[in-house]
């Protein structure tokens, strides 16, 4: 991290007080948004304005912040935005919205009796295995947590702070849709739902893949793993193809209300993690070598990955009309897309079929 | 919308079933990145649920009233109604208290990181998502400020400012604690120190000396961060409950929570109790800062809390919040705030000279006041006119105390203080001067903990105070009058040409002092370490690899402490700090 990004060297505009202004703070566009202003520099850096270093250390030597807590090396942390530029008060509205709409949903779907309507085949797919996913989303959570910490901007913190409070959001709606389920067809627990996930052995790959997410100590490669391997390979594979088609051709009216809204925070994060991965390969300096590792990341990431989405085809053939290898398809040809939009080779991991 | 209200969940069954998410694992363990030393009893304790349906429109809900707050405030003229000694304050104290957000939620992240009971985490995980939304309400209070208060110089720049500045970098140094070492020990100085005692200080007690002053947007800022603390309680005395059925953490607990304590003491009382009482025009309060501290520090949280930990197996003698409170009485603050004064020059925010009515204010909350402290006031005033061409500082920084060490700000109680003898990577002796013989054990017993380079004058040594100022970029837009100022007049502004005229030079008051007592170097900055910290006994262990590989005590990077080596070092020099 050789460079930083002087203060002050935001143009300034005429008639504007450059009093009134956050001069630290260095647009990515023309104009500093408000994201900008409340984000920036939030977090202090020795490679910002900390010039007598960090105050306070581990036992180890680690400053507050430390350098090799990814693998990764750039230019300038400072300089990574979020695309989307999510800070609080638009993470609550969108949240609430979330939650607002799948209330809506479901307070429809009692009122005017649309539960009747749903295909009883879809109602026994979701009675065993409608709540598993939650279980994906609460283990990537879990990891995504405890990884924010070290990150080494503000922007990148909260990007992964807001992207596991997504996680969280997501896995609980598919509980909650549980016990909303419970009420109108009765015989729906988590507890089964836990045991397909601790037993059956077509989730059991989907479960390894979790737990080894858990094993990541390097922030950058939980970006890059989440964003552009898991997610987009088994997150869409189970909300957009098992969930969200499958419940609309069921006519089930709650369901196609969660999966699409965490697909629309999805989108959120798949451009996170592509803005990143952009970042970290195109940096002037350490390209190269990120390009290298993140490469290495995608290697060691997607086979396994596609083994846990192989491992569901009973799951999503057992379903009532989802097709397993019309979804695999999608997913994988898709995540080639966010590869190729991240600069990266889609080819690169050779197992892709 | 639906107008119909959906049936309500009950959260308590919402929360049972969102419980049993977690599992244990099978394939592959957790690998964390942080080190605790304390175990694990197998069931946690609950802290407060939470369920995303219930907490987003009630997040959503509290931003806006918050947000519309600013503009409400704006309609009533705020700006320049409130007063203009306390907005100016807001500078160095809303930036260091947005470092504190994000410290808080920090401290969620390493927490999580080796807490292994489920029953914890989700609680954790929502109050790093509040932090993350009291970073946005508060930066937010501070673009308003720049915006639309009268005279903004210093927050166009404040972040720069901050990570420099000899009060806020302690602040920072300070905060750190609550999610830098171990993440327990890191978890008690947020949760259990800082949320649990001082932010009703902070949030309550602060926000009412802003009404006073017609600064109501604070007040709605704060009160409004203050309203998700509950929850943040919570979550530290869950954490304590669980961590204390184990009885090999009862010692650590003990210590711990002490040490936790000393460094927010160290910092909040001096910083907060200057803030409170030195940039209040308003004068109706009857209670001073002692009287609150002993209504929410000792009654509602050191009785009530600390005390009842007893019952529990944690029995954390009361020596060092005695001291504490001696400290106040005996002036922490009231010796803390002439040397915030007289620096002016080098602060980012203006400062205005105390009144009658100033005066007679502190003399009936702290009778005698006027007789110690009244001639330095007056004397701050008489040169506060850049015609008078002279800076209290210049009388007052030959005198003036040694930084500490440990805490980093000035060791103003001559009967704490006191120093020890370390040795740098050459073998050369040099003095570290402590506030306080537990600012001191903190040091010892944490090898590696104080970095950087940390004496605020240090680097400065034998500069010209113009010099000095123009380094930190303390000059206003203009590029000559001096963002910091003894006043808060229109006229009668100093420009650095006044600082030139002064000639001051800086002398630290940590290489005087060691000189004066015949004590080895008290100098700690190297001009060639990239950040000016002279390397030794503690500070400068190599940077590490995610993995280890430095130089640590051990010559692998890693510094071992067992709870035996802390109780032997806790007890060491420091004979009250019993275990
Ligand atoms: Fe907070
Ligand atoms: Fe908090
Ligand atoms: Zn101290
Ligand atoms: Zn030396």
């Amino acid at each position: 991290m050789a460079g930083e990004i002087r203060a002050g060297e935001r143009r300034q505009r005429r008639g504007e007080d450059p009093e009134r202004q956050f001069q630290w703070v260095v647009p990515a566009g023309r104009k500093a948004s408000i994201y900008e202003d409340l984000t920036l520099d939030t977090q202090p850096s020795v490679h910002r304005f900390l010039k007598s270093g960090y105050h306070c250390s581990f036992a180890d030597g680690r400053g507050t912040w430390d350098d090799a807590s990814t693998a990764l090396d750039v230019v300038t942390w400072s300089a990574f935005r979020d695309p989307n530029e999510l800070w609080e008060r638009p993470y609550y509205q969108q949240g609430a919205q979330c939650e607002r709409e799948i209330d809506a949903a479901v307070e429809s779907a009692r009122s005017q009796g649309l539960y009747a309507d749903v295909d009883p085949d879809w109602v026994a797919f979701l009675r065993r295995d409608g709540q598993v996913p939650a279980f994906v989303e609460h283990g990537i959570w879990a990891i995504a947590t405890r990884r924010s910490r070290a990150a080494l901007s503000d922007a990148l913190t909260h990007g992964i702070v807001l992207y596991a409070a997504i996680k969280q959001r997501q896995a609980q709606a598919l509980v909650i849709e549980g016990m909303d389920l419970d009420d109108a067809f009765g015989d729906v627990t988590i507890e089964a739902a836990r045991e397909r996930w601790l037993r059956e052995p077509a989730w059991q790959d989907a479960r390894r893949l979790v737990e080894r997410m858990g094993t990541i100590r390097d922030w950058g490669e939980l970006i890059v793993v989440a964003g552009l391997v898991v997610e987009p390979l088994l997150g869409v594979l189970l909300r957009r193809e098992l969930l969200l088609r499958g419940a609309l051709r069921a006519a089930d009216p709650v369901t196609p209300a969660i999966a699409r809204n965490a697909q629309r925070e999805g989108a959120w994060w798949q451009d996170f993690a592509v803005a990143f991965a952009r970042f970290a390969v195109q940096d002037p300096e350490h390209g190269a070598a990120n390009r290298v590792l993140v490469d290495g990341w995608l290697e060691a990431w997607t086979p396994e990955t596609l083994a846990a989405v192989d491992a569901l085809e009973p799951i999503l053939d057992g379903a009532p009309g989802t097709s397993f290898a019309d979804a695999r398809a999608a997913v994988v040809a898709d995540q080639r897309e966010l590869v190729a939009a991240a600069t990266l080779d889609p080819a690169r991991p050779a197992v892709v079929a | 919308m639906a107008t119909q209200q959906t049936r309500r969940r009950s959260v308590t069954k919402t929360h049972e079933r969102i419980a049993q998410l977690g599992w244990r694992h099978d394939y592959h363990q957790p690998v964390p990145i942080y080190e605790t030393r304390y175990v694990f009893p197998e069931k946690a304790k609950d802290p407060m649920k939470q369920v995303m349906r219930e907490y987003l429109p009630m997040q959503l809900e509290k931003d806006d009233r918050v947000y519309g707050g600013f503009d409400a405030a704006l309609r009533a003229g705020m700006p320049t109604k409130a007063d203009e000694r306390w907005l100016q304050v807001m500078k160095p104290l809303v930036l260091i208290l947005v470092y504190a957000e994000g410290a808080a939620g920090r401290c969620m992240s390493v927490v999580m990181d080796v807490v292994p009971n489920e029953e914890l985490l989700n609680g954790y995980h929502v109050q790093f998502v509040d932090e993350v939304r009291h970073i946005g309400m508060q930066m937010n209070l501070a673009r308003w400020y720049a915006k639309h208060t009268p005279d903004p110089a210093g927050w166009h720049r404040g972040q720069e400012y901050m990570a420099e500045n000899m009060f806020t970098r302690a602040g920072i140094n300070m905060f750190s604690h609550s999610f830098v070492g171990d993440p327990i020990a890191a978890g008690f100085t947020m949760m259990t120190v800082i949320e649990t005692a001082f932010t009703n200080v902070a949030f309550v007690a602060l926000p009412d000396v802003a009404t006073r002053n017609g600064d109501f947007i604070q007040a709605t800022t704060y009160s409004s961060v203050q309203s998700d603390e509950a929850r943040h309680i919570s979550n530290g005395y869950a954490t304590m409950l669980t961590v204390l059925q184990k009885d090999e953490n009862i010692p650590l607990i003990q210590h711990d929570l002490q040490q936790a304590w000393w460094i927010v003491h160290a910092f909040v009382d001096p910083f907060v109790g200057t803030i409170m009482e030195y940039f209040s025009s308003d004068r109706s309060d009857n209670e001073s800062y002692l009287t609150k501290w002993d209504r929410w520090i000792r009654d509602d949280w050191y009785r009530s809390y600390v005390e009842q930990l007893g019952k529990m197996g944690v029995t954390v003698p009361p020596d060092m919040f005695e001291r504490a409170r001696e400290r106040l009485v005996a002036g922490l603050h009231h010796k803390t705030a002439p040397l915030a004064f007289a620096t002016w020059p080098l602060q980012f925010w203006k400062f205005s000279p105390l009144t009658e009515k100033d005066f007679d204010w502190f003399e009936a909350q702290y009778p005698g006041w006027y007789d110690e402290y009244g001639a330095t006031w007056e004397a701050y005033s008489a040169l506060t006119d850049p015609e008078e061409g002279a800076l209290l500082l210049g009388g007052l920084l030959d005198g003036a105390p040694p930084f500490c060490w440990t805490c980093m700000l000035a060791c103003v109680l001559d009967d704490d203080m006191c120093h020890r003898t370390c040795t740098d990577a050459h073998g050369h002796e040099r003095t570290r001067f402590y506030c306080s013989p537990e600012c001191k054990w903190l040091d010892e017993t944490n090898p590696g903990r104080y970095t950087g380079d940390r004496n605020f004058f240090d680097k400065h040594h034998g500069k010209a105070l113009s010099e000095v100022i123009v380094e930190l970029g303390l000059l206003r837009a203009d590029g000559r009058t001096l963002i910091g100022q003894p006043h808060l007049r229109k006229d009668q502004m100093w420009t650095i040409d006044h600082i030139r005229d002064c000639d001051f030079e800086i002398r630290s008051p940590n290489i005087t002092q060691a000189r004066v007592l015949g004590l080895p170097d008290g100098n700690w900055h190297d001009p060639d370490d990239p950040h000016g910290a002279v390397m030794g006994d503690g500070n400068g262990f190599q940077p590490v690899t995610l993995y280890g590989g430095g130089r640590g005590r051990n010559g692998d990077g890693r510094v071992v402490s067992t709870p035996e080596d802390l109780a032997a070092a806790a007890v060491g020099s420091t004979p009250w700090v019993k275990l």
